[in-house]
């Protein structure tokens, strides 16, 4: 082991040199693992918040709701048995200024809840009194934004259904936010009393009963057995539990995936960096190529020099890390409270040592495999290279063992992003295309030099010294275009993918869904009142189409025979919404069986949705029972029927004959197109006229959406950004490293007789040219990346973008082009002879 | 005249303030002439030759060539200047590494607005005996080689003003001869102006004129008889030396 000794003698005092050629290799490392390790943090910031607060969150220790219902006596009593338990109606209304068609409206996510509310946590309120006093006499608590939509002070009379109440105080901080998700519309808190009489809760109307639990001193185990005791008591019922340790499950699952995603566009950034580090390696190797021929012809063996480089680069890669994640704490800790602020749920900040480990992890990969080539070809530097010139030195392939080393380091890094991700088949594919990003790359470098070089010996380009200069250093030996060409383009290509995703995703929000979606939906509206609504919105010229059908609420209980709980399927989950009908109705296709005849009154028939009939297994003649409203029936399934629940129109999976729920509570439903400028129109007339109507504006559930999409595009540009700076300080250092060169190639082609002019366009058609061909490598990657991502991820159309196509490649020769020329002052403003000389 | 410098003087930011490097020259070179520059080192030869290009810009005096103050031009200018009528060899050829012989040979020429730029710079390199190495690249040739495409690129202009320093510095004898007959060879058949830098004996005995520098002054000044001149055919054949 004398040589390790020998080697690590020479690493140490080459590394008394200093760090001067490493900035843009610590750079590049640090910001790569800073970003990595500061999504990571925040990523485990918010679950572990959840994880702290999640009784706060889900308003109590367990919870068991139900649709469309309160629980009956005999459940409640099971419920009172297991500790202190408060009851929450949630649902959506209208909250209007006043009563009839002048009032303003708009729509809500109404609480009600009884005097324990909130059982963990408090509600903060302005003016701060205590929620008991504002919700005694009809009081009401509403959020600062419904109150700014309807104009609303403290103390003016708010209306929901034919209730009217008091605005007592603002919402500044609702606890259990996180758990209800993302709601549709800004909160309204009143107690259960102010609901009698609003004509909102009715039977068959759309409404959710929470029974949120207390539970002292109980261990997850408790819980655990709690849940499976309960289950059973509810079997049927179409209860669902909740408890502690899954307070938020919308959050926690945005936030996962967000987070796993942002990691792998961390990933391509710190490959972005690898090309930085290679590139780095490789000058300082370059630079030292006298020296390693000195110590060869000294008597060193490649395996010691090979190791004393290994050495020094694994001091300055523990550095680059090393500051990588003091980066990477920090940032997730100073930006945490405006993270907090944009979030209904608390966030634990701290240092969180999983992420910052797997930030490490990454980082010290990627730097061995982006200096294994370079430093491996330190064995093959010959003696003799002393005395030849360094550029143009022959490519000699490492060793065999430092390419099952780079191969297994490679597998190491795929294989860790896989497993930490969470995500393993969207990381595989994800390395997938950052390897054939980096390979078309390589290409793209490689035939952009030999056109270049080509180019510069044809006849075309002579005449014109400036151009043939440009094409000359790019396809010359010893050029910087390899470098520029990867990091650029790795770093563009991932604001392709993502550019190309975001506007596919916003021009199929934008473009396609308002032309077939409705322009409401009216949902709650009592059969008495369908008439009058009816006759409202069909005889208005500016509505095109009106779609109703009667609705109620029942649980699944068995299929041909099988209980309910033996499916995994949303339609065995829970309460759905189910409807009676005597026809099929417009535009609904019978795949198989047939429909009913219009005054049929024999045995329930069913009419099943033929892509859940499948997924479920359930054939024609397949007996159905159900549960509703308390009642069980059971009907034969005679049909099959194609429903397109994208178009945003109505579908009911499940449909009886109508004789078949003859006398249950139902309401109706319908779906109004109209054109815009009549919405407000019809929304103030239906809504005056029946109050407890709840309209939902689909355009506003469109940007809600659109919001979310914007947010969620911004998280991810953030990250893409985060790529780009990195391929961008790569881009500066190939620029910077390029300087020398630059200035002793200005300083003899001004003795040459060229001007200015011609030298500074040289440069910049050379930046531009290099800029562009990572533009359109980025674009052809960043395409498919972007098509792959919408056809087999999100499965939604792809289609070119090319507004934001052009944006890259422009943007991408802009910046070569600016990096370029930032470092062309200095060899232009540059004397020759001072040049020349310091050159002798 | 061709050149003629007045009271010259040159000063450079050194690293410990400014350094005095060339007093109050004062020289005329007339056309067709070859004059030496000798003096031990750092006696700012160079620094004189730079001047004369206009590669360095004096600080005080006048250079004028062909009847233009350089010290009064811009570099655009100089280098348009220098287009037409200079030529410069310098002692480490200062080749652009990115380009081939006859690329770098041609981009003078092309710079001057030639048409046929690739046929004028491949003649030349025929010349200097390169012409069957004209796609290599400076990496890829000797130190002699790039010499020779150096003084190549510097005469292809047929400029007026050839200044070379040390072209024969770190060359073997028989090579360095061939390049300097290819030197005076230029001013024979196309009348060039030659100023050359040398610490070669036998090349200052060739010169008309040879001057010496010491610590940035005129120190004196030799004029040759053309029958002084060494003209040792043996020695002097630059095809043997391509071979
Ligand atoms: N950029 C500079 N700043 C300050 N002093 C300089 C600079 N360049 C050269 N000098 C000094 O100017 C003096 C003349 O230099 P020059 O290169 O002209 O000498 P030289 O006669 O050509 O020498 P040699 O025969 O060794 O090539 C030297 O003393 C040198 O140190
Ligand atoms: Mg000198």
């Amino acid at each position: 082991m004398i040589w390790l000794t020998q080697a690590a003698t020479i690493a140490r005092r080459e590394l008394r040199g200093g760090l001067s050629g490493f900035r843009i290799f610590l750079a590049c490392l640090a910001l790569g693992v800073a970003a990595i390790a500061a999504v990571g943090s925040v990523r485990v910031s918010i679950t572990a918040g959840l994880e702290r607060e999640g009784s706060v969150i889900l308003g109590g220790d367990a919870e068991v709701e139900f649709d469309y219902r309160a629980a009956t006596p005999e459940e409640r009593a099971l419920l009172d048995a297991v500790g202190t338990v408060s009851q929450v109606y949630d649902f959506r209304s209208m909250a209007a200024t006043g009563e009839g068609r002048e009032a303003d409206r708009a729509l809500t996510q109404v609480k009600a809840v009884d005097d324990l509310y909130p059982l963990t946590g408090t509600l903060t309120l302005d003016p701060p009194i205590p929620v008991a006093q504002a919700l005694a006499d009809d009081g009401a608590i509403i959020h600062p934004v419904l109150a700014d939509r309807l104009g609303l002070e403290i103390g003016d009379p708010i209306y929901l259904g034919t209730r009217a109440l008091t605005l007592r105080a603002l919402l500044t901080r609702e606890p259990d936010a996180g758990s209800a998700g993302f709601g549709l519309g800004p909160r309204t808190i009143v107690s259960t009393a102010a609901l009698e009489g609003s004509g909102l809760v009715s039977e068959g109307s759309l409404f959710e009963v929470k029974y949120r639990m207390l539970i002292p001193g109980a261990t997850d185990e408790q819980l655990d057995a709690l849940e499976v005791e309960l289950e059973t008591a509810f079997e049927g019922s179409g209860a669902r539990w909740r408890d502690r340790r899954n307070g938020a499950p919308q959050v926690q699952r945005v936030v996962d995936r967000l987070g796993s995603f942002l990691v792998l566009v961390g990933l391509a950034g710190l490959a972005v960096g690898g090309v930085g580090v290679s590139a780095a390696v490789r000058s300082y190797l370059d630079r030292k190529t006298g020296v390693i021929a000195t110590l060869k012809t000294l008597g060193a063996e490649g395996r010691v020099i090979f190791a004393a480089y290994l050495m020094q680069i694994g001091v300055l890669a523990a550095l680059g890390i090393a500051i990588g994640l003091v980066l990477g704490t920090l940032i997730p800790i100073t930006v945490g409270p405006l993270i907090e602020a944009r979030l209904p749920v608390p966030v634990a900040l701290g240092v969180h040592p999983g992420p910052l480990f797997e930030a490490a992890l990454y980082g010290a990969l990627t730097a061995l495999i982006f200096t294994l080539w370079p430093l491996a070809r330190t064995e093959q530097v010959r003696a003799a290279s002393l005395f030849r010139d360094a550029t143009g030195t022959s490519r000699v392939w490492p060793r065999r063992r430092y390419i099952v080393a780079l191969a297994v380091a490679v597998v190491a890094l795929v294989a860790s992003s896989a497993l930490l991700s969470g995500i393993p088949m969207l990381a595989l594919y994800s390395a997938g295309g950052i390897a054939f990003a980096l390979a078309l790359l390589i290409g793209a470098a490689w035939g952009v030099r030999r056109l270049s070089r080509m180019l510069a010996g044809t006849k075309a380009v002579r005449g014109w010294p400036a151009l043939r200069l440009a094409l000359g250093s790019v396809g010359g030996p010893g050029g910087e275009a390899t470098a520029v060409v990867l990091s650029l383009g790795l770093g563009l290509t991932v604001l392709a993918a993502v550019g190309q995703i975001d506007a596919n995703m916003r021009a199929a929000i934008d473009r396609d869904l308002p032309e077939i979606a409705p322009s409401y939906f009216f949902v709650d509206i009592q059969p008495d009142q369908i008439e009058g609504f009816l006759d409202r919105v069909e005889n208005d010229p500016a509505v095109s189409r009106v779609d109703t059908a009667p609705m109620l609420g029942g649980v699944v209980r068995s299929i041909a025979g099988t209980p309910a709980s033996e499916f995994d399927h949303w339609v065995t989950r829970g309460d759905r919404r189910i409807s009676f009908a005597d026809t099929p109705g417009d535009g609904t296709r019978i795949v198989a069986g047939e429909f009913w005849p219009e005054d049929y009154t024999g045995d329930p028939q069913i009419s099943f949705a033929r892509e859940e009939a499948e997924e479920l297994g359930v054939e024609i003649g397949d007996a159905v029972t159900m549960n509703v409203l308390g009642r069980d029936i059971t009907g034969t399934v005679t049909n099959f029927r194609e429903v397109d629940f994208s178009s945003g129109g109505i579908g009911f999976v499940i449909i009886f004959n109508t004789a078949a729920l003859q006398g249950a509570p139902h309401t109706w439903l319908s779906t109004v197109y109209a054109e815009e400028s009549a919405e407000a129109a019809i929304l103030r007339d239906v809504a005056g006229d029946a109050p407890n109507i709840t309209a939902i504006r689909v355009r506003d559930a469109i940007a809600l959406v659109t919001e979310a999409l914007g947010a969620l595009a911004a998280a991810t540009s953030w990250g893409a950004g985060a790529t780009l700076l990195t391929g961008f300080i790569v881009l500066i250092g190939a620029a910077a490293a390029g300087e020398r060169g630059r200035t002793f190639e200005a300083s003899v082609l001004k003795t040459l007789g060229a001007t200015r002019a011609t030298i500074l366009t040289s440069f910049a058609l050379r930046s531009a040219l290099l800029g562009a061909a990572a533009g359109v490598v980025a674009i052809v990657v960043g395409a498919l990346a972007g098509w792959g991502i919408l056809t087999f991820v999100m499965e939604a159309p792809y289609s070119f973008e090319w507004r934001s196509a052009l944006l890259i490649v422009v943007g991408g020769a802009l910046a070569t082009l600016l990096a370029g020329l930032a470092f062309a002052w200095r060899p232009l403003a540059a004397r020759p002879a001072g040049v020349l000389r310091a050159q002798d | 005249m061709v050149l003629s410098l007045t009271d010259v003087e040159l000063s450079l930011q050194g690293n410990a303030g400014m350094v005095d490097i060339l007093h109050g020259i004062s020289l005329e070179v007339a056309k067709g002439d070859t004059l030496g520059l000798v003096g031990p080192s750092g006696s700012g030869k160079s620094s004189l030759l730079m001047l004369m290009g206009g590669l360095e810009r004096a600080t005080g005096g006048s250079v004028l060539a062909l009847g233009n103050d350089l010290t009064t031009m811009d570099e655009d200018q100089l280098a348009r200047f220098r287009r037409s009528h200079m030529g410069v060899v310098f002692q480490s050829f200062h080749l652009i590494p990115t380009m081939t012989a006859l690329e770098n040979v041609a981009t003078p020429l092309e710079l001057a607005g030639a048409a046929d730029a690739f046929e004028r710079a491949e003649a030349e390199l025929d010349a200097v005996g390169l012409g069957h190495r004209t796609d290599h690249y400076p990496a890829q040739m000797s130190g002699g080689e790039q010499q020779r495409v150096a003084l190549a690129r510097a005469a292809a202009p047929r400029p007026d003003i050839l200044l070379a320093d040390e072209p024969t510095g770190n060359l073997d004898q028989a090579t360095g001869a061939a390049i300097m007959d290819l030197l005076f060879d230029l001013r024979d058949r196309h009348g060039a102006t030659l100023i050359m830098v040398t610490h070669s004996l036998d090349l200052a005995a060739r010169c008309d004129r040879t001057i010496r520098l010491v610590d940035g002054r005129l120190d004196a000044e030799t004029r040759n008889t053309p029958d002084l001149r060494v003209t040792d055919a043996a020695t002097t054949g630059y095809a043997k030396v391509g071979e």
